[in-house]
């Protein structure tokens, strides 16, 4: 009988159930036919202060429909009478407002801290508050990029986001390299941009101030539904659009100055006479004979300069009824530290939206983006090598050669920097635009529709001149003479190359508030990628003329044809296809559930390999809007988190490696005839497939003390299988890419901010971030029975191990005597003087065998603060960043290839019993003593103090009358100092490679950048 | 909540219906794409008619012109270490991977071993890369001659990369066929030296029984019956195996194709490819590519001067031992194989006329590899890698000849064959160099040996010469090379780097 009633009730909850879906589609189409019960409401929103609040959110409760305040606080929005309002911004306590039929609503809100809860932030084809979020997403605001003095706003990204590995380099215009969450890959461990929409590799044509919003996505939920390419993470770009109102002109500017405080410490003219006489010595050859080396030449402080960087952005932004119009423009300049290194870049967006109807919008964006560039004439090694008692130039044309003992690998790097110095013209073009159609119709679907497209253009001409006279200095029974290379031709070359990309999305949302509390968010959708790219180069030397210097007769048409140094043309090709959905779901805004689906297909697989489906699931409990939650007042909010996932990675390799090619770049010489041959270009894996990142997130996320305090405390656990690897083999030099083993990255981080005030005036907020990433390669795959090595062994990955540690020997001191030597291990030819390494294995000799792990070159802790403070107008930013637990390897002082200048830690080098018990003896044909050993590692913990900034904001009122909004002005110094060991132009982790990472070869310095700047809004 | 499991489950239908459609609507074409700019192995235009497997088969005789077959690492390792030289440039110059090729012992962190390693293995894999595509290649049509001749070629190259890997290394790992599936198989075991040599010997035996007597002269240098050969008698002398070294070095001497010519022009860019020349290492330079077809030999040994006297970097200096004791009185090959420097008393001049300038950093370099300053000029560049490296030339082959023959008892053949060669060397001056007449075993013995020294200096061989006379360890420790350890030093120790990379599959030489 119960049974039976039980039977009864389903059978009815099932009909009610099907009844009222049919009565909701009757809504949805009777609301859907007209706007007879919506009103437009306007309003103004200002602060306690009476300041107008600009950029205000103004949400439609349960829905995704909103708008925000403009420049006055000024908002419109048509809605139903009987809807609730939701205003949110940053720094100020949220407030819902019920319309209540009313046409003005002006609202004053409170500063509060902590609301970032109520942020939206992007999560791929869509956006979501980040208080429904269930992953791990950080938005950092444009606005604290701009105001940094940076030519890649990703680098201004450093410190700020737990997890986020940002290591810059000094070079103009480049851009750092970027890891999130530890190394997933030993292929391509980029993360991909997606630039509203546009997925990218890298953002070098976008201006800082015309960054909306950056938000750095790592955990696998927010990530899935970028399938093959969204395994590395995603930083999703939102640029800057109109905001609601009248018309707004801002002008921002920063001028600075780059001056390079850490130089390498290298000797002098008095320290290398020192050093080598010993070295000579110690190899018992004659002594050299200095006579004529006289001078004391700082070589590093010549090719070093104080540089200037300085980026201006004008925007203007208009929005009206029925369109809004938004124009950037943008010009950057930096010079290098190393001279004559610039890079000038131009860029303008013009983006513009027209609302034909309440429910049809379409769309555009358009970004032109031209660098000129002029690379570095002179090098760093070189200028760390050459000896310095060499005199620089006897006049113009005549400089001095390097002494005998490096002048066959050594040139003059003053005479390289002005011989090469403006001798290439470097210049790229850029377009990246896109079209929409957004169309709403039954009320709760969307239709968007995107076509993007990315056109890139680069070309370069360069020339090479005649060289300088040298005069080589007399050595011994050697005359001083003067000689000019009369076998050198002048040449020029020319090099063009073409990127096209093609992307569309098609989007299908629905978002409903289905009443009682049940709120349904889902999108789905269908995208492909297409690119494409080409180049062209060839280079003649003229062997009958001298071409001059002079630009306009730098192209390859100047030389005869019947010169040619090389031709060279080239191209590639790949696509992808994707279809994906998310349904996001929460209840009575505490019980939140979401799930994706992705499948993808990638052109750089054989098509049997070609297709795979990735998904997620999400899940997030609000605990303080229990009602059992009411009664703790100390926090206001609590939210649990987990999501699991499952996401691809095909970036960042060659295309159609699954394919045998064979390359006929070598040729066979009989007598002088030259012929074409052919080989295999590499080695093809037919099985080739993407790799798989599958990982879980879990996080707690915290708001306390009247919302003063939030933290964000996230765990995760995340594996890469079948690793793409390229792979060094054992007897055969040719490329071999593949799918190898799996490693796993498991990590917390942690990042915790407080807000407050204190009296009327003063307002402060300090925050910190730390990550911790432990990386595991817990296989390397049953396909290989040989060692993955990098860097020619000096890093090897190897099951059990964090990838590419540096593998080598451990310094015990250094052999002081032949009784020393014969008291501990040592190898069968150790002399006093070399290092004594530790006998791992204790067998009582130094072999092979007592190499092990002695470190890695990725980083494992990473930490980030700032401090804020604010006085009536006045402001000031502290902010300070670090990593700890990585190593650099010194690769640049093994090289013995010659004589070098020596840094300056060999001035203490063994010289007898007890003189030093670190660095070794002079002698660079001491082979043990450049064996790969923890005597070429530093410890590269560092501490750095990013930011330093003092602002002065302009009264208001005063700058009213002037017709200025807002006035800013303030002076900033970066970078300004390390605290760190490591002996080299900067401590930050060497991880552009994965196999073989951390090796210092004179890497490009990072310069300390003092600066002021202004921004003024009309 | 039910409401809601109906609306999802819409959703649902909504969204595999999305999924449907549009993973099957034109992408798998979108998907299509093909290598731009390159071959894969489909549309490769193969040609047809003559010489359908060339491309394969320079590809390896490409190889030999790499930096790690036959430069630096090269010179060091056949030349440095032996009595012939000394390093040469300034002290510090190359560091340890350097000076203890010279000084002993080579460490197995030394990349000059690696690099070895790496280029002979290379030049082997496009050996076997040749015989594959013979024996695969279905999109080739030629007749079964074509396939055995470039087989036999390949096969010769690949005897002459394992007959140099062997010396170098004894035991090395033999592989003989082109991988495709390197992850499973590349990793491959070392073998005794024995099999290495009997598989050498088999490869030459193919080659000298399938490769024509010579070449069309648009192919002049392309391995010929006479290479085989003759590097076959140089395989069997150092196995002691005389009469077949006899016998292979008579099929050369027999078959009227060699002669003698000026050893002054032996060593000239004009004598290149000349009647005496039995198997070069081939390179061309012109003004627009003055490096990339050459190989960058004659460089190392070049004249370490600054200016137009930066001709090198002075590697591979003729020792004072082969300077002052191992040529007999007058003999002008002394003159023509070491370059004596000018110092402040004694204008040092060229065979060219030029004379070197006062104060180079090395009294002495090779003359065998001096390049022409008119060579110099035309070309617009100071470094030679237009020279041939001459890896087999018949003056070796006759006394390979004598010294089998005087090993086997046939003193006569012995004395004049060797005489043969004294007798060119002299130049038509009689007072020198006089005919070896004894027909005691043991002095002849000495005499060919000695004559090989001279005749062949800073030609590669004295090294192994020595180790396979079994007089290295008297020879070294008498020049100074106090170091040298026979039972460790005649073999480089394998490279640890491919030790590690095998994961201890490979195993070090003794005393390593």
């Amino acid at each position: 009988m119960l049974a039976n009633f039980k039977k009864l009730k389903h059978v009815l909850a099932r009909f009610h159930t099907v009844a009222k879906g049919m009565i909701c589609l009757l809504f949805i189409f009777s609301t859907s036919s007209g706007y007879a019960q919506n009103i437009t409401v306007r309003g103004k929103v200002t602060g306690t202060n009476g300041e107008e609040l600009a950029g205000v959110s103004i949400q439609v409760k349960g829905t995704s429909q909103g708008t925000s305040t403009d420049v006055n606080g000024n908002f419109t929005i048509t809605t139903s009478a009987n809807a609730t309002l939701v205003f949110s911004t940053i720094g100020y306590s949220e407030i819902e407002e019920s319309v209540g039929g009313r046409s003005t609503i002006n609202v004053l809100m409170t500063a509060g801290a902590g609301q970032q809860l109520e942020q939206v932030v992007v999560v791929g084809y869509g956006t979501q508050r980040k208080r429904d979020v269930t992953g791990s997403i950080s938005t950092i605001k444009g606005d604290d990029i701009a105001k940094l003095p940076a030519t890649n706003p990703i680098a201004s990204l450093q410190g700020r986001v737990p997890g986020l590995t940002v290591s810059n380099t000094g070079n103009a215009g480049a851009s750092p390299v970027v890891r999130i969450r530890g190394v997933n890959s030993t292929n391509s461990a980029s993360p991909v941009y997606v630039v509203d929409g546009i997925l990218q590799d890298n953002i070098d044509y976008l201006n800082s101030s015309d960054i909306e919003s950056i938000d750095v996505l790592r955990d696998p939920s927010s990530i899935a539904i970028y399938g093959l390419r969204g395994a590395n993470g995603v930083i999703a770009v939102t640029l800057k659009k109109a905001a609601r109102g009248k018309t707004r002109i801002n002008f921002q500017s920063n001028v600075g100055n780059q001056v390079v405080h850490d130089k390498i410490s290298i000797t002098d003219a008095a320290g290398f006479k020192k050093l080598y006489s010993a070295q000579l010595s110690n190899l018992n050859a004659a002594p050299f004979d200095y006579t004529n080396y006289t001078a004391n030449t700082d070589w590093q402080d010549m090719v070093l300069r104080k540089a200037v960087i300085t980026t201006n952005n004008l925007s203007i932004s208009n929005n009206g009824e029925k369109s809004s119009t938004y124009l950037n423009l943008g010009y950057t300049y930096q010079q290098g530290v190393l001279k004559y290194d610039d890079y000038k870049r131009y860029m303008f967006r013009l983006g513009e939206e027209i609302r034909i109807s309440n429910n049809f919008k379409i769309g555009g964006d358009i970004t032109g983006y031209h660098f000129i560039s002029n690379p570095a004439a002179a090098s760093i090694t070189n200028a760390l090598w050459a000896a310095p008692i060499v005199p620089i130039q006897l006049n113009d044309n005549t400089y001095y050669s390097m002494p005998s003992f490096q002048r066959a690998q050594v040139g003059n790097p003053i005479a390289a920097l002005n011989r090469n110095n403006r001798n290439s013209i470097n210049k790229g073009y850029r377009a990246v635009g896109n079209l929409f159609v957004e169309y709403k119709f039954l009320k709760n679907l969307t239709w968007k529709s995107i076509v993007y497209g990315d056109l890139g253009y680069n070309t370069g001409r360069s020339y090479s001149q005649l060289p300088f006279s040298f005069v080589n200095l007399g050595e011994g029974t050697a005359a001083t003479n003067t000689t000019f290379d009369n076998t050198a031709r002048t040449s020029v070359s020319q090099s063009q190359g073409e990127s096209k990309r093609f992307q569309q999305d098609h989007t299908l949302s629905f978002d409903r508030n289905l009443g009682n509390g049940h709120l349904i968010n889902a999108v789905a959708g269908f995208t492909t990628i297409y690119s494409y790219g080409s180049s062209v180069g060839a280079s003649r030397r003229d062997t009958a003329l001298n071409i001059p210097d002079n630009p306009d007769l730098w192209y390859i048409g100047i030389v005869n044809e019947n010169n040619p140094i090389f031709n060279s043309g080239g191209g590639s090709e790949s696509s992808s296809v994707g279809s994906f959905a998310r349904v996001s779901y929460s209840y009575k805004n505490k019980y939140l559930l979401n799930g994706t689906i992705r499948r993808d297909g990638s052109s750089k697989f054989a098509p049997e390999n070609r297709w795979g489906t990735f998904g997620s699931v999400g899940a997030g409990w609000i605990v303080s809007s229990e009602s059992f939650f009411d009664n703790i007042k100390a926090i206001n909010f609590l939210k649990l988190r987990g999501a699991w996932g499952l996401t691809g990675n095909a970036n960042g390799f060659a295309d159609n490696l699954y394919k045998p090619g064979v390359s006929n770049a070598s040729t066979a010489i009989f007598g002088d005839n030259i012929y074409t041959s052919v080989q295999a270009a590499y080695i093809p894996d037919p099985n080739l497939h993407w790799e798989t990142v599958k990982g879980i997130d879990v996080g707690i996320d915290l708001r306390a003390f009247r919302n003063r305090l939030n933290a964000e405390v996230t765990f995760y656990d995340r594996t890469t299988t079948d690793i793409l690897t390229a792979v060094t083999l054992p007897n055969d030099t040719r490329s071999f890419f593949t799918n190898l083993g799996n490693i796993t990255n498991k990590g917390i981080e942690v990042s915790v901010g407080w807000n407050d005030k204190v009296g009327k005036d003063v307002t402060y907020s300090i925050s910190g971030n730390f990550s911790h990433n432990k990386n595991i390669v817990n296989s390397i795959g049953d396909k290989i029975n040989f060692q993955l090595t990098g860097n020619g062994g000096v890093n090897l990955t190897t099951t059990g191990q964090s990838i590419g540690y540096f593998f080598g020997y451990t310094q015990a001191g250094i052999y002081q005597s032949v009784a020393d030597i014969s008291k501990q291990a040592a190898f069968g030819n150790s002399l006093p003087g070399d290092i004594a390494y530790v006998d791992r294995n204790g067998d009582g000799a130094i072999t092979s065998a007592d190499r092990g792990y002695i470190g890695t070159p990725f980083p494992p802790y990473s930490f980030g603060g700032n401090f804020s403070l604010q006085y009536k107008g006045v402001d000031f930013l502290f902010e300070g960043q670090g990593f700890a637990g990585h190593k650099i390897y010194t690769e640049r002082r093994t090289a013995t290839f010659a004589v070098l200048n020596y840094e300056s830690n060999r001035l203490n080098a063994w010289t007898g019993a007890g003189s030093n018990n670190i660095e070794p003896i002079l002698d660079n044909t001491r082979g043990n003593n450049f064996l790969m050993s923890t005597y070429y590692l530093e410890p590269a913990d560092f501490f750095r103090i990013r930011t330093l900034q003092i602002g002065y904001n302009f009264n208001a009122k005063m700058l009213r009358s002037q017709h200025i909004q807002n006035a800013r002005l303030f002076i900033s110094g970066q970078n300004l100092k390390t605290w760190s060991k490591v002996t080299g132009y900067s401590p930050e982790p060497i991880i552009g490679s994965i196999l073989g990472g951390g090796a210092d070869n004179g890497s490009y310095p990072v310069p300390a950048v003092y600066s002021v700047g202004l921004n003024v809004t009309f | 909540m039910k409401y809601l499991i109906s609306i999802s489950r819409f959703k649902k239908v909504l969204m595999i219906s999305i999924l449907i459609t549009s993973s099957f609507t034109g992408c798998k074409k979108l998907l299509d794409t093909d290598r731009q700019g390159g071959y894969d192995a489909s549309n490769f235009p193969y040609p047809g008619g003559s010489g359908p497997y060339d491309q394969f088969i320079f590809a390896a005789y490409n190889d030999l012109r790499s930096f790690n077959v036959h430069s630096q690492a090269f010179i060091s390792a056949t030349s440095i270490r032996s009595d012939d030289a000394d390093k040469g440039s300034t002290p510090a110059d190359g560091g340890a991977n350097a000076i203890d090729m010279d000084n002993f012992p080579v460490a197995p962190s030394n990349g000059f071993i690696n690099a070895l390693w790496i280029g002979y293995y290379s030049l082997i894999s496009n050996c076997n890369s040749s015989i594959k595509e013979v024996n695969t290649n279905t999109q080739v049509s030629s007749t079964s001659a074509v396939k055995v001749q470039t087989i036999a070629e390949a096969r010769f190259l690949r005897a002459y990369a394992y007959f140099n890997l062997v010396r170098f290394f004894g035991k090395v790992p033999l592989i003989d066929t082109f991988y495709t599936d390197p992850a499973a198989q590349n990793n491959v075991p070392q073998v005794p030296a024995t099999q290495t040599y009997a598989f050498i010997e088999s490869d030459l035996q193919f080659a000298a029984a399938n490769l024509p007597a010579a070449w069309d002269a648009k192919f002049v240098g392309r391995a010929t019956k006479g290479a085989a050969n003759g590097l076959l008698a140089k395989v069997y002398l150092i196995q002691q195996k005389w009469a077949l070294a006899l016998a292979a070095a008579g099929q050369v001497v027999n078959s009227g194709l060699y002669s003698l010519i000026s050893y002054d022009v032996l060593f000239r860019e004009e004598g290149e490819n000349s009647k005496e020349s039995v198997f070069e290492v081939q390179a061309t330079a012109s003004a627009a590519i003055p490096q990339n077809n050459g190989v960058q030999y004659a460089q190392i040994q070049g004249v370490r001067g600054s200016g137009q006297w930066d001709l090198g970097w002075g590697w591979n200096s003729p020792s004072d031992n082969l300077a002052t004791t191992a040529y007999e009185a007058g003999d002008p090959r002394r003159a023509r194989t070491i370059l004596f420097t000018s110092t402040s008393t004694v204008p040092g001049p060229t065979i060219y006329g030029e004379v070197t300038p006062v104060g180079l950093p090395n009294p002495r370099y090779n003359n065998k590899v001096y390049t022409n300053p008119a060579m110099r000029a035309s070309i617009g560049n100071r470094f030679g890698y237009w020279f041939n490296l001459r890896v087999l030339r018949y003056a070796d082959v006759l006394l390979m000849y004598a010294e089998a023959a005087n090993e086997l008892g046939n003193t006569t053949e012995a004395i004049e064959k060797l005489e043969l060669v004294r007798a060119r060397a002299r130049a038509g001056n009689n007072t020198i160099l006089p005919a070896v007449t004894t027909t005691n075993q043991v002095t002849l013995r000495d005499a060919i040996r000695r004559e090989r020294r001279v005749e062949l200096a800073m030609e590669h061989d004295r090294f192994w010469d020595i180790v396979r006379w079994g007089t290295a360890q008297a020879v070294l420790n008498g020049v100074g090379k106090t170091n040298f350890n026979a039972s460790r030093d005649v073999l480089l120790p394998i490279p640890q780097t491919q030790i590690d990379l095998s994961k201890g599959v490979l195993v070090q030489n003794p005393g390593y």
